[in-house]
């Protein structure tokens, strides 16, 4: 169950990057901090653009679990 | 047939009673009310059936009560069909059903708002207990039939909204006999597995009848216990099932099931790249702002004044520098003066004017003979004039 809260790479970066457009608007940051922040979201909005363009739907069948569960609930 | 005089057994009147009864009521339909209704262990079911001033002993084996799309509830009206049989160590008499139906849609939505109340007043439809929809989900659980339309469109909207989350199908009967304890058993199994962040139970459009899994109360419980919120998604818009009033979320077709249980790419996508345009737009006003500042300060009056010393002095060494360049002008006349009175000096040692004089270079082997000793009479020599060289001999 713990790993239930883990987020993925792709969400983490988002939230990251909706983090740093918070911060950039808030206008009261130096120069340097800035452009870093700056830096830093363009290298995540590279990388989650390629994650939605590379990504292709997974699809699981849980045919034998289910036989195997079903079988294990009625015993 | 017997009369008085003759005397019986209770097993031989039992059986002539057994034959009677058999004989006259092979296939009855008979319409009442279930009470004491109890499915046992074994997967049969015993219950009565009565009406206002009679009441009939019932069994449904699970050969047939499989075949039942809805479980039977105390004070559904249903249609029996079956046999009478007779079972002599009891002398008791039952009737062995074949099939059950409703007596009428309305006993369905009886049984429905029955469930519903009890359901209701047990706090399972309470908003403290809906679990929220996570945004970003990595899997996704299904339980639906796999070869059923809910489930092409639960896939394509995946596909369309949200390609990078993996679909868990744990395929279940979504209609007729079993279907509850299928959708239930799939709930569980998805939560046994422990990864799965959202499930959607659903199935597409149908009949009150086709749908009725979705109204039964073991499904409804799976789907409270299910500890990975269940977004439910059955029918069209306008069915309400049990199942969507337990659920954590409840969507009108399994479509939207999807639509809620996904963010949308194109929105992540108009996300990213509003952050861009935005950010850079932000970072060139804080570039220029810090440009006007450096530049506003060049200008104030504070910042001009050793700037004017500087131009004062700069004119001042511009002339100084003049003032040596001439200096060393006239100083390389006067050398190049100096130095052409040198050269011509230096002319007259010019080994040409030697050699007019009449002097001879003698050279063996491509080398100067300088001495007498030296001088091979075997060899050739070449003899260097002024006006031209010799070969000898």
């Amino acid at each position: 169950m713990a790993k239930k809260k883990t987020k993925s790479n792709f969400e983490q970066d988002l939230s990251r990057l909706e983090e740093i457009s918070r911060k950039l608007e808030e206008d009261n940051l130096e120069l340097e901090e800035a452009i870093a922040m700056f830096e830093e979201g363009v290298k995540l909005s590279k990388s989650c653009l390629k994650t939605l363009r590379e990504a292709d739907l997974k699809i699981t069948e849980l045919k034998g679990e289910l036989k195997k569960f079903v079988n294990a609930e009625e015993d | 047939m017997t009369n008085e005089t003759q005397i019986l057994t209770v097993s031989e009147l039992t059986i002539e009673i057994r034959r009677t009864l058999e004989e006259s009521f092979q296939q009855v339909s008979v319409i009442g009310e279930i009470s004491n209704f109890k499915s046992h262990i074994s997967g049969h079911w015993y219950f009565s059936l009565k009406d206002a001033d009679a009441v009939i002993n019932c069994t449904m084996w699970k050969g047939f009560n499989q075949y039942v799309f809805f479980t039977p509830q105390d004070g559904m009206k249903v249609i029996l069909n079956g046999k009478i049989t007779v079972y002599p160590p009891r002398g008791s008499y039952q009737l062995d059903i074949r099939s059950m139906k409703p007596a009428g849609l309305g006993e369905l939505q009886e049984a429905f708002e029955k469930l519903k109340k009890k359901l209701e007043a047990e706090g399972l439809f309470d908003e403290k207990f809906r679990k929220p929809i996570p945004i970003f989900p990595k899997k996704i659980g299904i339980v639906t039939a796999i070869d059923g339309a809910a489930f092409r469109d639960l896939v394509s909207v995946a596909k369309r909204r949200y390609p990078l989350v993996e679909l868990v199908i744990a395929p279940a009967r979504v209609q007729g006999s079993g279907a509850a304890e299928s959708i239930v058993n799939s709930i569980k199994l998805l939560n046994n597995l422990g990864n799965v962040d959202v499930i959607i139970v659903g199935r597409g459009g149908g009949s009150i009848e086709d749908l009725w899994a979705f109204n039964e109360e073991i499904v409804a419980r799976a789907i409270f216990k299910s500890k990975v919120p269940v977004i439910s998604g059955v029918g069209h818009e306008v069915d309400f099932t049990i199942a969507d009033y337990v659920a954590d979320l409840r969507a009108p077709t399994p479509s939207v099931a999807m639509e809620l249980a996904t963010p949308d790419v194109i929105e992540i996508d108009n996300f990213i790249n509003e952050f861009l345009s935005k950010s850079s737009r932000i970072i060139e006003e804080h570039i220029i702002e810090k440009e006007e500042n450096i530049l506003s300060i060049l200008r104030s009056y504070g910042f001009r004044i050793p700037l004017d010393l500087i131009i004062r002095n700069t004119q001042q060494i511009d002339i100084a520098i003049n003032r040596i360049l001439q200096g060393i002008e006239r100083f390389s006349l006067i050398y190049d003066k100096k130095i052409s009175i040198l050269s011509k000096s230096l002319d007259s040692y010019n080994i040409q004017r030697v050699l007019k004089r009449g002097f001879v270079l003698v050279k063996q082997n491509s080398k100067f003979v300088t001495r007498a000793a030296k001088f091979n009479k075997e060899k050739k020599a070449t003899l260097n004039f002024y006006d031209g060289e010799i070969i000898t001999p």
